[in-house]
């Protein structure tokens, strides 16, 4: 039985929030924590100019909208990878996955980025073949 | 009595597909080149106003197990992601799902130890 602390019923209000996230503060100025594994994560990363997604478990939040750093998405959602793409150039995208409203996004992989953990999602589809034979024929028509 | 035969064409090879795949669910993209359309709008419903061919980028998996193709649209860049459909190019399929192995961006020599 879980333990509780308050024998009451009254629930305190919420404490008042006196720390402004984001820019102009000092606080949470230079990185974010991730909604995944909890991790601080600092936002200068090699290879890219703005850092979407946690470097350690690929997770990200679904704050923005069309244009990378407007803000414009009220949802807030956990966005987990769902997969990756190659552009013609061979650059890797991380297609996320919103988990509350479904919105799909794509993201340039970071030079930080898990390499254990990229490469379990590119290797996903030839993992388990979901739809019966698809990839096992695929082999052999080839 | 009339027999009307659901098609529609492909923007991108031009074949004209049945609409309906052999499983009965309805086609929302070519089984011979994996090209879509844009015509309905994901984020807010309904039909969308773009209308633009949609290439796939890449074979997503879900926890079922069940494969699901990611659709970029060429002109708005909004994804989309439907299900892959008994008859589709298998060898389009198996080439979006090891592209990323063909050009990895780091050595995949230290997998080797894991």
């Amino acid at each position: 039985m879980a333990r509780r602390t308050r024998t009451d019923d009254r629930r305190r209000a919420q404490r008042r929030k006196d720390v402004l996230h984001g820019r102009g503060s000092g606080h949470r100025e230079q990185d974010f924590r991730c909604a995944g594994c909890r991790l601080v994560v600092p936002l200068a990363a090699p290879g890219t100019a703005h850092r979407n997604h946690c470097p350690t478990c690929l997770e990200s939040l679904h704050v923005d909208g069309r244009v990378p750093g407007d803000r414009a998405a009220a949802c807030r959602g956990r966005m987990v990878p769902l997969s990756v793409s190659v552009r013609p150039d061979g650059e890797w995208l991380l297609v996320h996955e919103c988990r509350s409203c479904g919105e799909l996004s794509a993201n340039r992989i970071a030079g930080d980025d898990n390499a254990l953990a990229l490469m379990r999602l590119a290797l996903r589809p030839l993992r388990d073949p979901g739809v019966p034979g698809v990839a096992h024929g695929a082999l052999l028509a080839l | 009595m009339t027999i009307t035969i659901d098609t529609f064409t492909c923007v991108w090879c031009g074949l004209t597909v049945h609409a309906h795949a052999a499983g009965g669910q309805r086609r929302n993209h070519c089984p011979s080149c994996l090209h879509s359309r844009h015509v309905h709008d994901h984020v807010e419903g309904g039909p969308s106003d773009c209308g633009a061919r949609m290439t796939p980028i890449s074979i997503a998996v879900l926890r079922t197990g069940d494969w699901m193709i990611v659709h970029r649209c060429v002109r708005c860049d909004e994804l989309t992601s439907s299900p892959v459909a008994e008859d589709d190019n298998r060898l389009i399929l198996m080439r979006m799902a090891v592209r990323p192995l063909a050009q990895p961006p780091f050595p995949l020599e230290a997998f080797g130890d894991l």
